[in-house]
């Protein structure tokens, strides 16, 4: 009886029909096609055969649908582009990992932690932020390619595990493309939050168990901020799968390149073919779009939590 | 809790709070952020302080460090001196305003309609979030052929449908960067809409209510009750903005590679071509430094601003 003397305050999730949904329906649904349309005309000709890629007035279906630019993309030695998204994948997922470790570790440390000077070190890392990326690139660029001479004087880079893109550091390998990442304070300012945030007693119950620090971070802690870290991991991955300048100048081989930057040989030296694009851009689009199917509500979480909404 | 375990009476009075004590007892906690420590000193503090030395030498890029040559500030009275340095700032600043300008309108309006309660909401905001998922080269192979002069899907309505003049998009001088800037908000609106549409839903509903029963117009409660009240985050898009777009480099190097001529060339193009492939490593540096300086006052004068409109 008290509820329904409240309406008002009950929150209800049922929708009522009315003139402002109709509204809204007819104020949105345009935009959202419009805005969504080129996509559309992506996907749909990267299904259509290179001789209708011009047809005019504009066929919005694939026409006649046709697997042949993705025959052609694949069996062209000089555009291995499965290649290129193994390594994106490599690149986003072992980076991801590596950003989240080391800043959920540091992270913990600075929002529990006692240490001399941990606060002098946390503000200098705060106004590490606010230093706008442009100034590190030339440098990083000079230590990357100094690395990789280090690497092959000491003979690493003729080794098959650690002449590998994967472990070989200097140009053309992907530490260079992880450790600026894994550098940044941005993922350690959002996850010292959630540290903080959470009731200490259970962690001091842990310590009473005879639990060391250690133990304490990696199994009570981290379980209890795992939301942050999809939502930050999920942010960290975007933007390695979609980092272009960085990429562009650290990777050069063919074999070692990643998706963003294999687009662009698609789309220039001499591959004009339209529809070979489109499936480029469509083989390219599909892994982030599941991704951001599944983890919507995280991403969406992620970049207006994370502070990460910046690009 | 350390004191309570002292013992009491014990032979020596130690000064829990002094710093060799400190770290004796508690060094093992250094563990935890010495590797983000190590490798933010190595990958970004180093470069950013090397950045600046970097700047004051004709820098050249086969020799080690010790045997550059130090020119002082002549790489940043060159930077004075250099019409294309002008240029690719003025491009830079007018790509900057504009595309802020908007991205962040229009990431308020569909905000302001998401934030409603209604049946589809849902769809909506995660149909317009989607775009924001594409790299900036797929995004450019999309939208290159929505500006095509000949074949492009806007021309093709333009001319074929609606029998209007064909415009050269990318083509023109006076067309290229506001062309780039819509491409830019159709790729990137969904980070600011997002980041407001939080800011939206956590005003009390209460606020809303008492401004109606005051009677306060739709109009009347947007400006003096919405947007005074996310302040805050509208410091952080309008900075964050301002950082991502002053640093522009993917939409023209994909779409323009910076024509017609440089109308279309940015900062930080120039400092790539100056770089790495004139080799020029100097005076890119310079650059870099210079429109790091820029964005720094920028970001300030935005902090300035904001703060001292909305001061509770």
């Amino acid at each position: 009886m008290a509820e329904s003397a409240l309406p008002a305050l009950a929150p209800t999730r049922r929708f009522r029909f009315s003139t402002q949904t109709l509204i809204l329906w007819l104020l949105l649904l345009p935009v959202v096609i419009v805005l969504a349309a080129p996509v559309w005309y992506m996907i749909a000709k990267a299904f259509t055969p290179e001789a209708n890629q011009y047809k005019f007035p504009i066929v919005w279906t694939p026409d006649p649908f046709t697997m042949r630019n993705f025959e052609i993309i694949l069996g062209d030695r000089a555009l291995p582009i499965f290649r290129w998204m193994l390594n994106s994948a490599v690149v986003t997922s072992i980076g991801t990992l590596l950003v989240l470790l080391v800043s959920a570790s540091s992270a913990y440390a600075f929002a529990r932690l006692e240490f001399p000077g941990r606060d002098a070190i946390f503000s200098v890392l705060v106004i590490s932020l606010l230093i706008p990326g442009v100034l590190q690139v030339i440098p990083s660029f000079l230590l990357m390619r100094d690395l990789g001479k280090i690497w092959s004087d000491l003979g690493l880079d003729k080794n098959p595990i650690t002449g590998g893109a994967v472990l070989k550091f200097g140009l053309d390998g992907y530490p260079a493309l992880w450790l600026p990442g894994m550098a940044g304070a941005g993922a350690i300012f959002f996850l010292r939050q959630q540290f903080y945030s959470l009731p200490k007693e259970l962690e001091d119950a842990a310590i009473v168990d005879g639990a060391g620090r250690f133990r304490v971070f990696w199994q009570v802690a981290m379980p209890l901020v795992k939301t942050a870290l999809v939502s930050i991991g999920i942010s960290t991955a975007l933007g390695f799968w979609n980092e272009l300048f960085w990429a562009l100048i650290i990777l050069s081989s063919r074999e070692a390149i990643t998706l963003p930057v294999g687009l662009l040989v698609l789309t220039q030296s001499g591959y004009v073919q339209r529809g070979l694009a489109f499936s480029g851009a469509f083989i390219a689009t599909v892994p982030p779009i599941i991704v951001y199917a599944i983890f919507q509500r995280q991403i969406i979480q992620g970049m207006t939590t994370a502070g990460l909404a910046g690009r | 809790m350390a004191a309570t375990r002292a013992l009491p009476g014990s032979p020596r009075n130690i000064d829990r709070n002094s710093f060799s004590y400190r770290l004796r007892k508690q060094w093992p906690n250094y563990l935890f952020v010495l590797p983000h420590l190590v490798i933010f000193a190595v990958f970004l503090a180093w470069p950013i302080l090397s950045s600046l030395r970097i700047s004051l030498y004709d820098w050249k890029i086969m020799l080690p460090p010790d045997k550059q040559n130090f020119i002082g500030l002549q790489n940043f009275i060159a930077l004075w001196k250099d019409n294309i340095w002008a240029k690719t700032l003025n491009v830079t600043i007018r790509f900057t305003i504009m595309t802020m300008l908007l991205n962040i309108s229009f990431a308020l309006m569909v905000s302001v309609a998401l934030k409603q309660n209604f049946f589809g909401r849902s769809f909506f905001r995660t149909a317009f979030f989607a775009g924001s998922v594409l790299s900036v080269s797929a995004a450019a192979i999309i939208a290159g052929r929505v500006w095509d002069p000949q074949r492009g899907i806007l021309n093709y309505f333009l001319v074929d449908v609606f029998n209007l003049p064909r415009i050269q998009w990318l083509g023109w001088p006076t067309t290229v960067l506001p062309t780039l800037s819509i491409t830019t908000v159709w790729w990137t609106f969904g980070f600011p809409m997002l980041a407001f549409l939080t800011a939206l839903l956590n005003i009390p509903e209460s606020i809303y209510e008492a401004a109606k029963i005051d009677g306060a117009g739709p109009r009347e409660t947007f400006f003096k009750i919405t947007l005074p009240l996310i302040t805050p985050t509208m410091l952080f898009v309008v900075s964050s903005q301002f950082i991502a777009h002053m640093q522009m480099f993917g939409q023209s190097y994909a779409l323009t590679g910076g024509g017609p001529g440089n109308e279309s060339r940015t900062v930080w193009i120039y400092m790539f071509d100056t770089a790495w492939k004139f080799f020029r490593i100097g005076y890119g540096s310079a650059m870099a430094v210079m429109l790091a300086l820029i964005m720094l006052i920028g970001t300030r004068i935005f902090f300035f601003l904001f703060r001292s409109r909305f001061e509770y």
